[in-house]
């Protein structure tokens, strides 16, 4: 009986030791330094729509396209604003941690959208209540822009849908959701009364869960930890139930088990404070990760809200091994130890408010605080025309796939 | 010669697949502490760990104290200070508890004049000055005995230690890596066997407070950590820190980590950089909400609602 135990699991060992995708105690080998191998879109453009995947052809044509554009295209941080005025020093913050308007740092993938479920490769539509509330939110961004001069000069991409007006009674409103979205230029509000006018990731408060960006694995017995860019998360295998529901986090509650060769995390408990694409605190995220071979994990992930979208909806994103020696995950959380210029910004709004109360400086109501001067036809012209900085189309925008 | 040859490393073959049937049994019990089973033939670290110590408030022996920060009493003496403003309301959860001290040797932290007096400095200046009320990345070796679970996820070529403050991690690769070519707070940490020992060998570390009594070491410093084993469920943890600027002699602090032995241990968020908004931010405010600002200095009064006596 022992002898054919220890056979048993002598082949165990035999396979287990066959196969390099195994950790020292038998579990699947998820550890590595991955980032996205392809450049593929969160949700499929409109161009693609019923045609989920691209030929060797195609890609080899759109990598050709893409390298063309690229070398005519402006260059991150080119601004499109005349030097010196208030558009062009606006966002100024931000701007450095843009991406290029064309990035060409991966090769284009075969496939036109992370998203593999549903098949057109688009988020669900969203539920009324969302709507409802991303309308009010919409209402209140647009009162506070409405009397921004650079709004009744022309048509920003930051003022779109702005209708010039008067100050806003709404300026001195809390907006009516926390500003937990982090959409274009990430502020959100033309405000900056506190801290909390601010966009997370000026408040060194982004980065969350789903995450595809690069990520270094660790694996134990009991547990994973990942070390994304700038934060970490420990995800313990175990079928325990969730934490109590009271108990928010920013990066959820993880839960993990594995199926065959599969590690399947289970996320809850996120606080009202994160939003991904229109959902909050009851996002719920079914994430899967495995190791296809030597070089490739698949991430995939499942978004299940009922009260953000009318169905669930899964990205599945092909990961690459990254060279280990060169060590390239040292970031640590140091956003918040060098924010210098939140303060700043927060400080500068203060002097914008003495200058006008002192009859010096215009009504910070009429300034810019948004990411202005990019994307203005007029500014466009001008650079054509010799005139002004570089031209600069909006920042990546929807396609964007890191948090 | 062959056959007897392969039979024995069968056999070996078959003790490593029970070893690793072990381990993985033993530990798969969900919600339980990780158990003993080795790591790759290495003593295992996992789990959520926690040092039990005032260290975090001073690395030396100290007295208990009436508050955080205090002020001259009635009386003149030095032992006879009394609670300030900024913990005063606080009452009896504002003090600090006292320490037999975690300094190793005669207990004395081998300063060069010049940084003692920094030291000294620091104290005096604890609230504006220590990068923990900031919720700054507290730095290696102080993120490792600041009171705040850490989660240790050994694996056979790194290990991460995850911290609840601040969400700051480290990474000890016990394999071949280039340096970073930046300075960290965590620094670049190295690690090898040293039989049932794990030594850490961390350096390009950025300056950093070691607790809030304003000890300090430098970017230039270079540390050596220990852990070994006591038991199952304790880590001896020492740290020996070498810094030729700061530092007239290496010298070490040595602590247990204990193991956090809840059946639901896990490693929760401790989100500090939202928390501190107000401390850091709030004189910037368009509306204070502290209402005694001078420049960008809290002026703290205390405004008790409640008896003087006490609540009853």
């Amino acid at each position: 009986m022992l002898k054919t135990v220890l056979a048993l699991l002598g082949a165990v060992a035999v396979l287990a030791a066959a196969s390099p995708q195994k950790t020292a105690w038998g579990d699947p080998d998820l550890q590595g330094i991955w980032a996205q191998k392809y450049q593929i879109p969160l949700q499929r453009p409109g161009p693609d729509a019923g045609k989920p995947t691209l030929t060797a052809e195609e890609v080899k044509q759109r990598e050709a396209e893409r390298a063309q554009q690229a070398a005519s295209a402006p260059k991150r941080g080119d601004r499109i604003a005349p030097r010196g005025t208030l558009e062009d020093l606006t966002g100024a913050y931000d701007i450095v941690f843009e991406a290029d308007p064309i990035d060409t740092s991966r090769p284009i993938g075969p496939r036109t959208s992370l998203i593999v479920d549903p098949p057109d490769g688009r988020i669900p539509a969203l539920t009324p209540a969302v709507q409802a509330r991303m309308r009010e939110m919409r209402a209140f961004m647009l009162a506070l822009m409405q009397s921004v001069d650079a709004c009744k000069r022309s048509q920003d991409i930051a003022c779109f849908g702005v209708k010039p007006g008067p100050v806003s009674p709404r300026r001195n409103e809390p907006p009516p959701y926390y500003l937990a979205a982090q959409i274009m230029g990430d502020r959100v509000i033309n405000r900056a009364d506190g801290p909390e006018d601010f966009g997370l990731g000026e408040r060194c408060l982004a980065g969350g869960l789903p995450n595809f960006g690069v990520q270094q694995i660790v694996q134990s017995p009991g547990a994973v930890s990942i070390l994304y860019e700038g934060w970490q998360r420990v995800i313990p295998i175990t079928n325990a139930p969730h934490l109590p529901s009271a108990v928010r986090q920013w990066h959820g509650d993880s839960r993990a088990h594995w199926e065959g060769s599969t590690l399947v995390v289970d996320v809850t408990n996120f606080t009202p404070k994160t939003d991904y694409q229109g959902s909050r605190e009851n996002l719920h995220l079914v994430e899967r990760f495995t190791r296809v071979d030597a070089n490739n994990v698949e991430y995939a992930v499942t978004m299940d809200d009922k009260t953000t979208w009318e169905k669930s909806w899964t990205v599945k994103v092909e990961m690459a091994r990254q060279g280990a020696k060169a060590n390239a995950i040292y970031d640590e959380p140091r956003c918040h130890d060098g924010n210098i210029a939140l303060k700043d910004m927060l400080i500068g709004a203060r002097m914008d408010d003495k200058a006008f109360a002192e009859r010096r400086g215009p009504d910070p109501a009429t300034m810019c605080y948004l990411l202005c001067g990019t994307g203005n036809p007029e500014y466009a012209r001008q650079r054509q025309e010799g005139r002004g900085g570089g031209a600069g189309p909006t920042p990546a925008g929807p396609a964007g796939p890191t948090r | 010669m062959k056959a007897s040859l392969s039979r024995s490393l069968l056999a070996a073959i078959a003790i490593v697949a029970a070893a690793v049937a072990i381990t993985t049994l033993a530990t798969r019990t969900s919600g339980e502490p990780a158990a003993s089973a080795r790591i790759d033939g290495k003593p295992n670290f996992n789990g959520v760990w926690q040092a039990l110590n005032e260290a975090n408030w001073d690395l030396q022996a100290h007295e208990a104290r009436a508050g955080a920060v205090t002020q001259p009493g009635v009386y003149p003496y030095p032992y006879a200070r009394v609670p300030a403003a900024p913990v005063l309301a606080l009452g009896a959860a504002g003090g600090v508890p006292a320490s037999v001290g975690v300094v190793s040797g005669d207990g004395e932290i081998p300063y060069t004049a010049d940084a003692a007096a920094k030291k000294k400095d620091n104290a005096e200046h604890w609230i504006d000055r220590d990068p923990e009320l900031k919720c700054y990345v507290p730095g290696t070796p102080r993120a490792m005995y600041l009171n705040y679970p850490l989660q240790i996820v050994q694996s056979t070529n790194k290990i991460h230690v995850d911290f609840a403050f601040a969400n700051a991690a480290r990474t000890i690769h016990l394999d071949e890596v280039d340096e970073p070519p930046a300075d960290t707070a965590m620094g670049f940490s190295r690690g090898r066997w040293d039989g049932g020992t794990l030594v850490v060998d961390t350096k390009q570390l950025q300056g950093n407070w070691l607790d809030r009594a304003g000890n300090f070491y430098s970017e230039t410093a270079h540390m050596v950590e220990r852990f070994t084993p006591i038991s199952n469920d304790a880590i001896r943890y020492e740290v020996t820190i070498e810094d030729p600027h700061v530092f007239t002699r290496p010298w070490t602090i040595s602590m247990p980590l204990y193991r956090r032995l809840e059946s639901n241990a896990q490693l929760l968020e401790y989100p500090c950089v939202e928390f501190v908004e107000e401390f850091m931010y709030g004189d910037a405010r368009s509306k204070q909400l502290v209402k005694h600002w001078e420049g960008d200095s809290i002026v703290i009064d205390i405004t008790r609602k409640m008896r003087a006596e006490g609540v009853r």
